[in-house]
């Protein structure tokens, strides 16, 4: 099957945390006859979301997709949405260059998540992956945020490091930086 | 001896149980030269195990001397047959990738220090060393091969450990 002969969908299934969601999904998913290419579900707060990238030969339209969930959505409370997604980004691209970690925490306050990203964003470094969390006793909240991006060609682990220097002053949060770039074997 | 082509999986050798090499003739030495010249061939690479290009033997090659990560600690060239580990200590977790299974990385902890016991290829005699490091890393890596486990079957964790940690109240 060539790509252009199938359309690819951004899916996202989100509602309050329950048995049977994603058994409910890719049930008519497989009914459809549609393609899980790519997906990450998790938990947040007793919600539980879905992010998927599916394909469906063509002709497939994003209506028919969203009426197939409407039963669904209805009788378990979630919010259903999809994007078609050009042919150019279907194509799958790996960020390239050095991956990191970034681990941010610090007493709760706000902020923290906007100014560490603007930073990365402002030096084109790719986030691929992020997941934040508040921990800690109640009356003293610890937010953690961990963070892999992807190094464009010329900035250096420690360079980045140096980069957030201020932000660590300014928002007196621990910073700390580290290469996981996958070994190959 | 050419390099041979690096197996794939679904490739059905890659989870399958190599068989103990019960004397290094000149079929094991040709065996080793090819898994050498494949290791070399592949970007990269610091250890090809036989069941990559289709044996199943216990034998694979390993040399992490040129990689960034294993080139100030590592015993150069080895060339294991039939290796078994005698001991081991530690733990940490690194990020693997394998030529057997393109597209996908995972976190796999592992053992920093490992003792192993082989017949080294070059001349058939038993010998032990112990590994540190990337080096250890990558032997136990190709080791798993020879008994038919990819690096997927010991995935730790799909997230950031931290946050698969339930509330003790």
């Amino acid at each position: 099957m060539t790509k252009d002969s199938v359309v690819h969908f951004a899916l996202s299934v989100v509602g309050k945390d329950r048995p049977g969601i994603v058994a409910g999904t890719t049930g008519i998913l497989y009914r459809l006859g549609c393609n899980i290419e790519d997906s990450s579900s998790t938990m947040l707060g007793g919600e539980f979301a879905m992010i998927l990238i599916i394909s469906h030969p063509k002709p497939f339209t994003k209506s028919r997709l969203l009426e197939e969930f409407r039963v669904l959505g209805e009788d378990m409370g979630l919010t259903v949405s999809a994007r078609t997604m050009t042919p150019d980004e279907a194509e799958y691209r790996a960020p390239e260059g050095e991956i990191c970690m970034l681990s941010v925490y610090g007493s709760d306050k706000p902020g923290i998540v906007y100014r560490v990203t603007k930073e990365l964003a402002e030096r084109s470094i790719n986030i691929t992956d992020l997941n934040t969390k508040l921990v800690g006793k109640k009356g003293e909240p610890v937010y953690v945020m961990m963070i892999e991006a992807a190094l464009p060609e010329g900035i250096s682990v420690d360079q980045v490091s140096a980069m957030l220097e201020e932000i660590r002053k300014e928002l007196n949060v621990e910073i700390s930086v580290r290469s996981i770039t996958p070994v190959s074997l | 001896m050419p390099a041979q082509t690096i197996l794939q999986y679904p490739h059905p050798v890659l989870k399958k149980v190599c068989h103990t090499v019960t004397a290094i003739d000149e079929a094991i030495r040709g065996l080793i030269d090819d898994l050498i010249e494949t290791m070399r061939e592949g970007p990269g690479s610091v250890g090809v195990a036989a069941p990559q290009i289709g044996v199943t033997l216990r034998v694979c090659v390993i040399d992490v001397s040129g990689s960034r990560h294993g080139k100030d600690n590592n015993h150069g060239l080895l060339l294991m047959v039939n290796p078994e580990i005698v001991d081991r200590s530690g733990n940490a977790v690194m990020r693997e990738g394998c030529m057997s299974v393109p597209d996908y990385t995972g976190d796999v902890e592992r053992s920093t220090e490992v003792r192993v016991r082989f017949l080294d290829g070059a001349d058939g005699s038993e010998r032990e060393i112990t590994a540190s490091g990337f080096e250890a890393v990558a032997i136990q890596h190709e080791m798993d091969h020879l008994d038919g486990i990819l690096f997927l079957d010991r995935i730790v964790s799909i997230k950031t450990g931290l946050f698969r940690r339930k509330n003790y109240k």
